[in-house]
């Protein structure tokens, strides 16, 4: 079962119906979680949503509980809330990209992706992370083209991946693949 | 006695009538044999409520919700705003419905009074609102929020020749009115929120609009708002947040977006427009559909919860009517809802009229207060 905790956004419920493809699918608002979901669950998804990351230390604390437990997948606020965790500055960027579709690119060759490869995505963010950012098993494989901004990372050895795009969107190309091989992995 | 005198013996004959359009033309819906005025109380078991008799077609409830009861139906609390003390909204049950066609001849003998409109925010404080809701944008509480200011006049109106000159001028696809003895509304609502028959519903939201004029034809307007990246960027926002919100109450892998972002045209201008398609999961109830689209997330902002938070904190005046849902439910669950805008409420011998445009993150101060100022004209001009 994936667990989908929502951060109250506009955009959760296409996230629910995206994972819901490929496995039972259980999506409770932040303030809510049931513990007996989150023990069930293989997979924990932190949702997007508006804000920044210290704005939800209910999410942060389930994190660190199930950090190297369960796969862990963050979506846009979501991504910025797993780096925020591992000590990552979240800062606000000169130009905003809200319903925005991007180029981005796979630039590691440690992704699941093949490096080189380009996706066209959909972007609802008001804040990046901070760069240069340098943690343990953390890997940034994809990048905005244009800006250069960080676009998804990768923490094979602990099973956690988080995507600054959004994956769900009507914008992402292929949003479904991605879903698909991140949850295989 | 044809159609058209019909209609004039009906609104002479003092029992309040409800106009909703058709697709051929109007629909008069009259005799009304109940009258239910909304509350917190008594909503959810309206909504709830379940009808043997469902194959005529009277068996429906026709009317509207206020923004404030849907905010309160998502546990969405308004603080305490300036208020005349209108219903929070009011369903009646038909027991006749007339058609009428698009042309509805009539033309009052009274003359109606109003003094000058006055705008309850002026051009200073509007950009006060917009440099803090701009910054509520920078640091991704909201992505895009719409300032609502409203038009108020005394006035004295026979609501019908409104109507009747409106729908000459503006024959909008879910334009419609209500005669009561207390109030009336007339709008030109162009935008139709929930459109449900059986277990198929569909959503069609607007954002994006541009003047008709010599210049500016079909091909051109997709053009303008193909390039024009706030128009692009505000309208994605939009077809995800109402995937999003079917999402909620249909089926994994139903929801479709089966036209996306194609120009309507109207008499006065063009609309950048989606529909979206989903069918019902089982076991959803009128109540969880209303609560998943309403209220309408094209006029309020991304994301809605926050957005909605942020509207309601800066608002010191009740938006009564505006941004709420007028439309029917049938009693064999199918249904039909607007988003009421570009409507006036008469009530008390005051005519109200709001408006509102968008703040995105590129957007410009000047231009959205005038933006409003072009949307509440077309009914301003109604009054002289």
């Amino acid at each position: 079962m994936i667990y989908i905790i929502d951060h109250n956004d506009s955009f959760t419920h296409n996230v629910v119906h995206q994972f819901s493809l490929y496995d039972e699918v259980e999506c409770d608002n932040y303030n809510a979680i049931s513990d007996s979901k989150l023990k069930k669950a293989s997979v924990i998804i932190f949702s997007p949503g508006p804000g920044n990351p210290k704005n939800y230390p209910s999410s942060s604390k389930i994190y660190k509980k199930f950090k190297g437990k369960k796969k862990i997948i963050g979506i846009c606020l979501g991504f910025q809330q797993i780096l925020f965790c591992e000590g990552a500055k979240i800062v606000e960027q000169k130009k905003i990209y809200h319903g925005f579709q991007s180029n981005i690119q796979v630039v590691n060759n440690k992704s699941l992706f093949k490096k080189g490869k380009k996706f066209k995505v959909g972007r609802y963010h008001s804040l990046k992370l901070k760069e240069p950012f340098q943690i343990r098993n953390f890997e940034i494989t994809m990048r905005c083209l244009e800006s250069k901004a960080a676009m998804a990372f990768e923490n094979k050895k602990d099973k956690i991946y988080g995507f600054q795009f959004h994956p769900e969107s009507f914008l992402t190309i292929n949003g479904n693949l991605l879903i698909k091989k991140i949850l295989s992995a | 006695m044809n159609k058209q005198n019909q209609l004039a013996e009906i609104h002479h004959s003092g029992k309040p009538y409800i106009i909703y359009k058709s697709k051929k033309g109007f629909n008069l819906f009259t005799n009304f044999s109940k009258k239910i005025i909304l509350n917190n109380k008594n909503i959810k078991s309206f909504l709830k409520k379940k009808y043997k008799n469902k194959t005529k077609n009277t068996d429906l409830f026709i009317g509207f919700f206020g923004y404030e009861i849907l905010n309160n139906l998502i546990n969405i609390r308004i603080p305490k705003q300036k208020n005349i003390g209108f219903p929070k909204g009011i369903f009646y049950k038909p027991e006749k419905i007339i058609n009428l066609s698009n042309d509805l001849k009539y033309s009052s003998s009274k003359i109606f009074l109003n003094s000058e409109f006055k705008i309850n925010i002026n051009k200073n404080s509007y950009k006060k609102i917009f440099d803090k809701f701009k910054k509520k944008i920078k640091s991704g509480e909201t992505y895009q929020i719409k300032i609502c200011t409203k038009y108020k006049t005394k006035s004295k109106i026979d609501p019908l020749d409104f109507f009747s000159r409106l729908s000459k001028t503006n024959l909008a696809p879910e334009a419609f009115m209500i005669k009561d003895n207390n109030y009336s509304i007339i709008s030109c609502s162009p935008e139709n929120l929930i459109t449900k028959k059986g277990s198929l519903i569909t959503t069609k939201p607007i954002a994006g609009t541009v003047k008709k004029n010599k210049k500016m034809n079909k091909t051109k307007a997709l053009y303008y708002f193909k390039k024009n990246l706030k128009e692009t960027k505000e309208h994605n926002m939009i077809v995800d947040m109402e995937r999003n919100d079917l999402s909620r109450i249909c089926k994994v892998g139903s929801v479709k977006l089966s036209r996306a972002k194609v120009v309507e045209e109207y008499k006065d201008l063009f609309h950048y427009v989606s529909l979206i398609k989903g069918k019902i999961k089982k076991n959803i109830n009128n109540i969880d559909i209303i609560k998943a689209m309403m209220p309408g997330g094209s006029v309020i902002g991304c994301p809605k919860l926050s957005t909605l938070n942020l509207l309601n904190k800066q608002e010191k005046e009740n938006r009564n009517i505006y941004t709420g849902s007028f439309g029917y439910i049938k009693f064999n669950g199918d249904m039909r809802f607007n988003i009421i805008i570009r409507s006036i409420l008469n009530f008390k011998n005051f005519s109200e009229i709001s408006v509102a445009s968008g703040v995105v993150v590129d957007s410009n101060s000047n231009h959205e207060f005038n933006e409003n100022y072009i949307k509440a004209k077309a009914l301003i001009d109604l009054f002289k």
